[in-house]
């Protein structure tokens, strides 16, 4: 495994195993605490309904690191899914049924649906017509969604989704919410950890490494792709559908195609490709979202001038810093031993 | 019917000035340039500014709206692109995009958000059987054209352009001759920019002023670019002006849909000639 991992450019990821020994497979339940404990903290510190928030953020981040960091395939709509379950769910709850746990389990479907019909066309390409055409596919739902499914979805002006209660889970009431989405990050996180350690997310970190290799050993690339693509919208989907529930309103802005900076900085800033990375990555996006508008005018400025010192000096990202951090620490301490 | 034709040509021409500096950066480069359209931007609010500043003499202020733009397009390329020659695509996407975040931003600093109005500059019509044409939109066509042989000369006749031309084939091949190919680079990196400036400087009189225009235009620009594929010349004329039939006729029988219509025309390419990129 490593002769095919190693042989990369110098800057290359390697597997966190080794990479970041102190999270490694032994201690796997250590960071499910860890992470249930950050984000139980952050609630006093801020709201609950805004720490609902970024959990959903933190899964739609997750979902985005699965398809850039571990297979190299950077989306620019990648929001085009976060839309579509968010829409889903809404138009059920409004149209169709008002029970919210069908509304979600329809509104990742769809994503997946969505996901499987224009996962074919997209993953045949790599590197910047994957992004572009990603693109031009947000930008087509966004019209779709805005223009003429405008009876349904009320254009503009969005739509009030009002889910009933089922038993406790009671959609308006933010510590039902926040407990919700809590497990859900949880389940998510859970998956996607699994899946990238299995001999799948083997073969998809191969195809990002060297895709010609791997399709001269036989394999089907291509299927690896679609399904990894398909994953990726549905748990995309999963996030939108919680947004809907969480502000009981979706409005085209949910699939705004100039959102989809925000995921990318996430990934970029936490570390790409490793699912740690991007929980902290999607944390810290919307800690500094949230708070930095309030003291800097243009935040668009400060987001271009850090996306920029990103790619130039620190495109390991937080997470990876503290890797190195983590492994200098621990090679000082071996010296002090011996 | 045929004023959907003129009106198609016209939007192809625009298209055609701006796809070409993508198309050419992207074939000799392999940079995918976002930071583009923000250089369209930035031209139009040149022109905006010298219209003030010379009593509104078109002409003049549009040439010197297209050479300001120069200096700006060189730093660009000096400073980021050049520094991420050869890595991954993604990277030099990122970095491009974070620009066009910085430079909208400038705009809006020191132009504000509100949309300028501008005018039809000539304002004369050409009567043509029972047809009447604004001259000005014939003219921008002309001067497509114009520039498209123009091109054709240059990447056929003219060293600068046989030496792109043969790094756009092979690049290491051309630095093998001792040309110092990354010169040449940001010789075509400023040419693209210049003809971008140009087409916003053309299009500015009969469209909207505002910082974001150049968002809306970009994605139809890429989609031309992949089209008629990247670094080729002729692909990307032939595609512009098609895809700007496509959106002229479209809007004629559905006027939102002109803008998607072209992202379906650009899936169904792919699906059938897909790109190794």
């Amino acid at each position: 495994m490593n002769s095919i991992l190693a042989d990369g450019s110098p800057g290359k990821r390697s597997s966190d195993g080794e990479r970041y020994p102190a999270l490694s497979d032994r201690h796997g339940w250590v960071s499910y605490v860890f992470i249930a404990a950050g984000f139980l903290a952050l609630v006093p510190i801020l709201s609950t309904h805004r720490v609902t928030d970024f959990m959903i953020f933190c899964i739609f981040a997750l979902s985005f690191d699965v398809l850039y960091g571990f297979m190299g395939r950077l989306s620019f709509g990648h929001i085009l899914y976060l839309g579509t379950g968010a829409y889903a769910a809404g138009l059920f709850i409004r149209y169709v049924d008002k029970n919210p746990v069908a509304a979600v389990l329809l509104g990742v479907a769809a994503a997946v649906a969505t996901g499987m019909i224009i996962g074919p066309i997209v993953v045949r390409t790599t590197g910047a017509c994957f992004a572009l055409i990603n693109l031009a596919f947000n930008q087509i739902g966004f019209f779709l969604v805005l223009s003429p499914l405008r009876e349904f979805t009320n254009g503009e002006d969005g739509l009030g989704v009002h889910a009933a209660q089922i038993g406790f889970f009671n959609t308006s009431s933010p510590s039902v919410m926040f407990w919700f989405v809590f497990a859900c990050l949880l389940a998510v996180f859970y998956l996607l950890r699994q899946l990238t350690r299995s001999p799948y997310g083997l073969m998809v970190r191969c195809i990002n490494e060297n895709e010609s290799r791997v399709r001269f050993l036989g394999y089907n690339t291509f299927f690896y792709k679609w399904v990894t693509f398909v994953i990726a919208s549905g748990v995309a989907g999963l996030a939108g559908t919680l947004t809907t529930l969480n502000y009981k309103y979706v409005n085209p802005n949910v699939m705004d195609v100039h959102s989809n900076v925000g995921v990318i900085f996430a990934c970029l800033i936490g570390g790409a490709g490793n699912l740690y990375g991007a929980l902290l990555g999607g944390v810290i996006y919307m800690i500094i979202s949230n708070t930095l508008p309030r003291y800097i005018q243009s935040w668009e400025m400060f987001l271009g001038i850090s996306l920029l010192l990103i790619v130039f000096k620190f495109r390991q990202g937080v997470w990876g810093y503290l890797g190195d951090l983590w492994s200098y620490y621990q090679r000082k301490r071996e010296q002090g031993k011996s | 019917m045929i004023y959907t034709i003129m009106y198609g040509f016209t939007i192809g021409a625009i298209l055609y000035f701006i796809s070409i500096g993508l198309s050419l950066t992207f074939g000799t480069m392999r940079v995918i340039n976002f930071a583009h359209t923000l250089i369209y931007t930035l031209g139009v609010y040149f022109l905006v500014t010298f219209m003030a500043a010379l009593n509104g003499h078109i002409v003049l202020s549009g040439v010197l709206a297209v050479l300001c733009v120069i200096p700006v397009s060189y730093l660009i390329e000096r400073f980021v692109i050049r520094k991420l020659y050869g890595q991954s695509v993604d990277y030099t996407f990122i970095a491009t995009f974070a620009i066009s975040l910085i430079g909208v931003d400038l705009i809006k600093r020191i132009w504000g958000v509100n949309p300028y109005p501008l005018s039809d500059p000539i304002g004369t019509y050409l009567t043509f059987f029972d047809f009447t044409f604004p001259v000005y939109r014939v003219l921008i066509i002309g001067i497509a054209i114009v520039l498209f042989f123009a091109l054709e000369w240059f990447f056929r006749r003219s060293i600068i352009g046989k030496i792109v031309a043969a790094s756009l084939d092979d690049e290491d091949g051309v630095r093998c001759l001792g040309v110092n190919v990354k010169r040449y680079f940001s010789i075509v990196f400023v040419l693209g920019s210049v003809l971008a400036a140009l087409g916003g400087v053309l299009y500015a009189p009969i469209s909207s002023i505002q910082p974001y225009m150049g968002h809306s235009i970009l994605l139809l620009a890429f989609a031309v670019v992949i089209v008629g594929g990247m670094g080729n010349l002729r692909g990307t004329f032939v595609a512009a002006f098609a895809l700007g039939m496509v959106m002229s006729v479209t809007a004629r029988y559905w006027s939102q849909g002109a803008e998607v219509m072209v992202f379906i025309v650009m899936g169904v390419v792919l699906i059938f000639k897909p790109l190794d990129l």
